[in-house]
């Protein structure tokens, strides 16, 4: 009677594995348990095919003749992980008995140890989150202070400026080659440095989330043409061309015509900066399904593949150098692609080596 | 099925994903944080402890239950790190082999939202540990949690070594143990407030 109950509970409700082996080591019964883990079809098959063997070197023959032990086998599972049972074998006249069962102070471990390490993980996490937040603080510390250090520095320099192009203008007359040297670099000296307070200052408004876009709907074509004009007069001295093309009957565009400006100008002037004498650039403009294309091409040194991935960080600098000594503050770039995410759009670049570089500016019709 | 019992079934069920939504979907309605960690998270976990107590889970989803709350209160990070500060710190911390760090983490953050620096040392922790912080932090205060009341002897033990260190320090305890008592042993120390719930936290603090 004893025996029977347990053998019920055993093939019924029991959690472990319960198998029958007949001589040749096949399973010919198996407890709910077992099949329910490793598959309706687990009669039949000998207890190697049901246990995992990547050497090729367990003799399964001994394992289930060795009544001393516990063995280890990992059980291929019908879900496909397979899961460590600890087998015990006991044999009859004619058939063996075989149970597996977990190591419930070994699952027991385990649980603990993932406790720990989640308790550890979120932990990290939560710190991860207060030092971001920390980080987010001090970088717009950083953008306030530099706002306010290029803005107290802008007018004095601006003043240099200005009184070093009177000077040069008004009593060029009086000074010897010398002296006029000397007002030229002051005056080129100072108007970089307003140019560089100008970037930062952007930069640090653009940083600080404070970029606001006076949308308008604008004429592109007039916008292109007007600033090619513009900056031709620079272009000029280096006997460079500037010319456009531009698509006929192109919708209005809805944009912060100022910051455009900007946009334009940064990459005509760095054209012009890098470009040899005698070469052309070509700006322009296309509607490509709801989209406005606009690129400028140029005939310049081209940028190595490998450097274009820093064009647009602040104060990268590529290893072109400017064709005349012309400086940059290294922030122009950056400046661009902002503003031009601001209008929802994306700035791409392709450069061959002594070829030249084509910026695409791509903004979506709205 | 109302929110909140839609997310405690799929927490119940161990469906991080659905929780996730569930929260998400309240920060984007900009539910109050301290509605979301008393009326959702700790409510659920209330219960799920509860229904750890009687038998009716397994410990093993009592986890998985805290493992995926613990996920859902890093949602809600974004929102509770960018408080104007004080100037004002605060430890939190559990006593060694104090394992249930979701409450004191709830702590921390109700600091962190009343503008302290809260620096939060995680379950089973040991007491150097503790120490080395409050040599490098100076906090202005400690607050220590229990949630297992056998643990209790763990929790008076560290309260001396502070109060013999650092006898100035205030300390605020709190915690699910102290629902089985051993409130009074606390009265033996001086500058020691206990803390029942969230509710009296804000007050406390405020």
């Amino acid at each position: 009677m004893k025996n029977s109950v347990l053998f019920q509970y055993m093939k019924h409700k029991a959690a472990l594995i319960f198998l029958v082996l007949n001589k040749n080591q096949h399973i010919i019964e198996a407890n709910n348990y077992a099949i329910e883990l490793i598959g309706n079809d687990i009669l039949n098959k000998s207890i190697n095919e049901i246990a995992l063997d990547f050497s090729k070197s367990i003799d399964f023959k001994l394992i289930v003749n060795d009544e001393s032990k516990r063995h280890l086998l990992n059980i291929i599972t019908e879900k496909g992980l397979p899961q460590t049972y600890y087998f015990t074998f006991m044999h009859t006249d004619s058939e063996t008995i075989a149970i597996g069962e977990t190591n419930s102070s070994e699952i027991e471990d385990l649980r603990m140890s993932l406790v720990s390490m989640n308790n550890e993980l979120s932990n990290l996490t939560r710190e991860l989150h207060k030092k971001n937040a920390e980080l987010i603080k001090l970088n717009d510390l950083k953008n306030q202070f530099l706002g306010m250090a290029a803005h107290d520095l802008r007018n004095p320099i601006g003043i240099v400026l200005n009184y070093s192009e009177y000077l040069l203008d008004e009593t060029s007359d009086t000074l010897n080659d010398e002296q006029i040297e000397l007002m030229d670099t002051i005056k080129n000296t100072s108007r970089f440095m307003v140019n560089l307070l100008n970037d930062l200052l952007d930069i640090s408004s653009i940083e600080s989330g404070k970029l606001t876009l006076d949308l308008a709907p604008s004429d592109i074509s007039k916008f292109i043409t007007t600033n090619c004009a513009l900056n031709q007069v620079l272009a000029i001295k280096k006997n460079i061309k500037i010319v456009s093309e531009i698509e006929s009957s192109l919708p209005l565009i809805t944009m912060d015509e100022n910051k455009m400006v900007q946009v334009l100008n940064n990459l005509i002037t760095n054209a012009v900066k890098f470009s040899l004498p005698n070469t052309e650039i070509l700006v322009k403009a296309i509607k490509s399904e709801d989209k406005l294309v606009i690129s400028e091409s140029d005939q310049g040194q081209g940028i190595p593949q490998n450097e274009i991935k820093n064009l647009f960080k602040p104060f990268e600098r590529t290893s072109v150098r400017s064709t005349r000594g012309e400086k940059s503050t290294g922030l122009g770039l950056t400046i661009t692609r902002r503003i031009i995410e601001g209008h929802k759009g994306t700035i791409t670049v392709e450069s061959t080596v002594g070829i030249g570089t084509t910026f695409s500016i791509i903004i979506p019709y709205q | 099925m109302d929110k909140y019992e839609e997310y405690f079934k799929n927490l119940l069920d161990g469906n991080k994903s659905a929780c996730a939504g569930i929260v998400n979907n309240l920060l984007n309605e900009s539910i109050d944080i301290m509605d979301l960690y008393t009326l959702y998270f700790q409510q659920s976990m209330y219960k799920i402890g509860e229904l750890w107590e009687f038998n009716k889970i397994s410990v093993s989803k009592e986890h998985l239950a805290t493992a995926i709350t613990e996920s859902m209160m890093s949602f809600v990070y974004p929102k509770i790190f960018g408080a104007e500060h004080n100037g004002k710190k605060v430890i939190v911390s559990c006593p060694v082999n104090e394992y249930h760090q979701i409450g004191p983490k709830m702590v921390a953050d109700v600091y962190e939202l009343h503008g302290w620096d809260s620096y939060f040392l995680g379950a089973n922790n040991p007491d150097d540990e503790l120490f080395r912080l409050i040599e490098e932090k100076k906090p202005d205060l400690l607050a220590l949690s229990l949630s297992i009341y056998f643990n209790l002897p763990s929790l008076i033990k560290v309260i001396e070594k502070v109060k013999n260190f650092y006898p100035n320090l205030p300390i605020i305890v709190g915690g699910q143990a102290f629902n089985w008592g051993g409130r009074n042993s606390l009265n033996q120390f001086p500058s020691i407030d206990y803390i029942e719930d969230v509710k009296m936290l804000n007050s406390f603090i405020e």
